[in-house]
């Protein structure tokens, strides 16, 4: 059998490549992230979350495609009743081997993980600044910028990169816009802060991504992006 | 007849022990001029009462209290003279065996308690909008359902390690038998306060409890922290004992490198247990206290941090994901080279890798507060930590597929689990990662993904494993074998419904969907959500399905199966060189190790009983 091992190999590989291909594919349908990229967050972490479905698929196929052409090629045959493997118990090189390339792999994911971070956390000039307070279970919005006024709805004007500045008035809650990508959680008594630039026009929704009781399921605020002349003429409204 | 039992002395005396500890504390109130009720301090108290009570009643106490009184006590083995042989598993026995299989068993029913809990938040789910589940109940059911799932998995890892690592090393029992006994019945009065905070008003923050939510919460909170204080208590007293009992009771010859590979799993496992429950212990302990007393932990006013409660919480919790696989991973190692008729590939890389695995646990737990608002440099310190934890998982993945390479495969029930935990375990592990890396985290995080990923892992590290273990040492305990058939039912019922179940929780988490909502928006994912919610509860409802069926299979072939020969499996493990079911003294005489554990292929055996020395080891 073991002069056969060349052979084995051989196939083994191609259907390593083969089924990265597929997993790929099957993993693209079955995670799919929402269509709208509403914020310039969201392009870099979709592209994040992409590679690591290749990092998923590439690692996976490797494992299942052995173990699977491992059952197929090398299960006990009728007559074999009596028969045991071929004897061999490691190999120092080969364990070396996916010691290092694993290390290296992820050595390479981490360093592109702190590239998305840093570039997905990067302040930028010309922030407008919109405090947002959570509570059970409700949010409330303030631009200090502005004017003083609170609003139970988020409006803010596209491409103006925002800085939230969050606080909580009784338990955790956490800011999250699906289409924007990013969540940060709102701690009482600390004031945390979440960085995002709104690229879509549109209506969306704000949801409270931390368990904060009863009503957690229904803590939602509308969202609207919209043009600069809107929200200039929706702050004079407010000011009104 | 009833009375006779330890568990119903243990159970009337919880009882009475909790009323007791209320009553006085009332009393105490009273005379120190306090309001007589105060439902956090008086349910406290009893609570805690009521659980050392039970241990008192069940007689897990008795030996050291006769010691205490200066008498000795001789350790008894076999079966209770005057009742019934099946009576010793409902009372205390110190023999490991007994122990091993009452920890399996209550894992098993905690298993279905948990599991039952989950079917019916996701029978609520498999529609969008409220159906019959009102928002507070399934709020507390999340958590129960976590709690009770994560008691059954400590309670499965302690069976497995009770029953299995005196019998691998040819141990004639664990280091300390009345201490093991004493960590086994511990976990009852614990899972019983458990359940009994659901009548408490329950706990609404889900299984990890976090302040101000779960410091605001119902009274059922305190039972909640006792529970685990219980639960983390025979945590670290059994792993002190597995420790030992790895270290110091092995035969000669068998060097640590030489020990079955699932002993190294437990004796990583344990150091785990040992160092880190104490950080739960300690943040369930603040959270108590700041209720009961008023300490201001994790409430601003008083000067206290919430954050702070998730950095000791995720101290322990991480790490206990660890202590949760880890077993189930040595049994996967384990198992594999009996069926492939193959030597472990490299064993010791295998067993270094759970050391490796545990060190580098205990330095990623920041990983779960990626969004938590603690300070942004902590985050990518984390996630490198994170990341390496892969490397050691990778060398178990390759060192198993590369065991099976070149084999001579065969497929009973126990290997086709075994197969599936690998299958299962690498969706979980490779679905870490990505987690792991903060920025597709901060999206990731809190959601459906997330609950997804973890299932895999507990499911490919613990239940799949557990499985396997379960029909592979059935003929050992029993002495009968299981009905195949049956066995290859549940597996093939199980996996499929587990991997539409895991991949339905992953697609609704990246189409947007929270985790811990009672509801959601049904035009998430162009609207397939639902859909996909239809399926991942049919295909739970299908696991528990199937769960059934193993537990009929179990109990049926207990009575009717086979009889067992002494190793149908053709094992070099010392367990199998002894008769089915194995004997109150489990080896006639003392181990010699003469080979490797794993070498199949050789004809030379692992260990043989010293034929001379027969019936010493009983002397002892």
């Amino acid at each position: 059998m073991r002069s056969n091992y060349r052979r084995h190999f051989l196939y083994a590989g191609i259907l390593v490549v083969v089924f990265t291909l597929v997993i790929q594919w099957v993993l693209d349908l079955s995670l799919p992230l929402p269509d709208i990229q509403g914020s310039a967050q969201s392009a870099a972490i979709d592209n994040l979350i992409g590679q690591h479905v290749w990092l998923i698929a590439g690692a996976g196929a490797l494992v299942l495609v052995i173990m699977g052409y491992s059952i197929v090629a090398f299960r006990a045959r009728p007559g074999d009743e009596d028969e045991e493997g071929d004897y061999f118990h490691g190999h120092s090189g080969l364990e070396i081997a996916w010691t290092v390339i694993p290390l290296i792999v992820v050595t390479i994911y981490g360093v592109i993980g702190v590239q998305v971070l840093a570039q997905v956390t990067a302040p930028q000039d010309n922030e407008m600044t919109v405090e947002v307070e959570g509570l059970q279970w409700s949010w409330r919005f303030a631009y200090p910028e502005h004017g003083e006024f609170q609003t139970v709805e988020m409006v803010v004007p596209v491409n103006r990169p925002l800085l939230l500045s969050m606080s909580a008035v009784d338990v955790l809650h956490s800011f999250w816009v699906v289409e924007w990508r990013v969540k940060q959680d709102l701690v009482p008594g600390i004031t945390t802060e979440l960085r995002v630039t709104p690229t879509e026009v549109g209506e969306f929704q704000l949801r409270c991504a931390e368990l904060c009781g009863l009503r957690h399921a229904y803590m939602l605020a509308d969202v609207r992006v919209v043009s600069q002349e809107d929200f200039d003429a929706w702050i004079d409204e407010q000011l009104e | 007849m009833l009375m006779q039992l330890g568990l119903t002395r243990g159970l009337i005396y919880q009882a009475a022990g909790t009323v007791l500890g209320m009553v006085v504390t009332m009393v105490w109130r009273l005379l120190a001029g306090m309001p007589l009720w105060d439902q956090e301090v008086v349910f406290v108290v009893g609570g805690l009462v009521g659980g050392f009570a039970f241990m008192w009643g069940v007689g897990a106490i008795d030996d050291w209290l006769e010691w205490c009184r200066g008498k000795a006590t001789p350790l008894v083995h076999g079966p209770p003279r005057d009742k019934p042989a099946w009576t010793r598993y409902f009372s205390t026995d110190y023999n490991h065996k007994v122990i091993g299989i009452q920890y399996s068993v209550t894992s098993l029913l905690m298993l279905m308690i948990g599991g039952s809990f989950a079917l019916i938040f996701r029978a609520e789910l498999a529609q969008a909008d409220l159906q019959f589940l009102g928002m507070g109940m399934y709020n507390k059911l999340i958590g129960l359902h976590g709690w009770a799932v994560i008691a059954a998995i400590l309670l499965g890892v302690g069976g497995m390690a009770n029953y299995l690592v005196p019998l691998m090393i040819g141990a004639e029992d664990m280091a300390f038998p009345r201490l093991n006994a004493f960590a086994f019945w511990i976990n009852v009065p614990g899972g019983l306060l458990l359940l009994a905070s659901a009548f408490l008003g329950g706990f609404d923050a889900g299984w990890t409890a976090y302040p101000p939510l779960s410091t605001q919460g119902s009274v059922g909170y305190q039972f909640l922290f006792l529970a685990i204080y219980f639960v983390g208590l025979s945590s670290i007293l059994g792993s002190l004992n597995l420790l030992v009992t790895i270290l110091t009771m092995r035969p000669k010859g068998m060097d640590l490198f030489r020990i079955p590979i699932f002993c190294w799993a437990v004796l990583a496992t344990s150091l785990i247990q040992l160092t880190a429950t104490q950080a739960i212990g300690t943040a369930f302990l603040m959270g108590l206290s700041e209720r009961a007393l008023g300490m201001g932990f994790f409430d601003p006013e008083g000067g206290g941090n919430p954050i702070l409660f998730q950095h000791i919480f995720w101290f322990y919790s991480h790490p206990a994901v660890y202590v949760f696989v880890l077993p189930g991973l040595g049994i996967i190692s384990e198992l594999l080279p009996v069926f492939s008729r193959k030597p472990l590939f490299g064993y010791r890389w295998i067993a270094l890798s759970s050391l490796a695995i545990a060190l580098v646990g205990f330095l990623v737990w920041g990983h779960h507060m990626f969004t938590s608002g603690y300070s942004p440099y902590l985050r990518v310190p984390f996630m490198v930590a994170t990341l390496l934890v892969a490397v050691p998982t990778g060398v178990k993945f390759f060192s198993w597929v590369a065991t099976m390479w070149g084999g001579r495969l065969r497929f009973p029930t126990p290997m086709l689990f075994t197969l599936g935990a690998i299958s299962v375990f690498l969706l979980g592990g490779l679905t870490g990662p990505i987690l792991a890396t903060v920025a597709s985290d901060l999206y990731l995080h809190d959601t459906y993904f997330v609950v997804g990923h973890f299932h895999a892992t507990l499911f490919g590290g613990f239940v799949f494993p557990f499985c396997a273990a379960i029909y592979f040492w059935f003929p050992k305990i029993t002495g009968r074998m299981y009905n195949e058939a049956l066995g290859k039912l549940h597996f093939y019922i199980m996996t499929p419904a587990f991997w539409l179940m895991s991949i339905g929780q992953m697609t609704v988490g990246t189409m947007g969907m929270r985790r811990r909502i009672v509801d959601y928006d049904p035009t998430l994912g162009g609207g397939l959500v639902e859909a996909r919610h239809l399926e991942t509860t049919i295909a739970a409802f299908l696991i528990g399905l199937s769960i059934l069926i193993m537990i009929y299979n179990l109990v049926t072939s207990a009575e009717i199966g086979v009889r067992a020969p002494a190793n149908p499996w053709r094992s070099r493990s010392p367990e199998w060189q002894i008769p089915s079911p194995v004997p109150e003294h489990s080896f006639a005489a003392p181990l010699q190790v003469v080979g490797e554990p794993y070498d199949y292929g050789l004809e030379e055996e692992y260990v043989v009983m010293d034929e001379s020395q027969a019936g010493h080891a009983q002397a002892h």
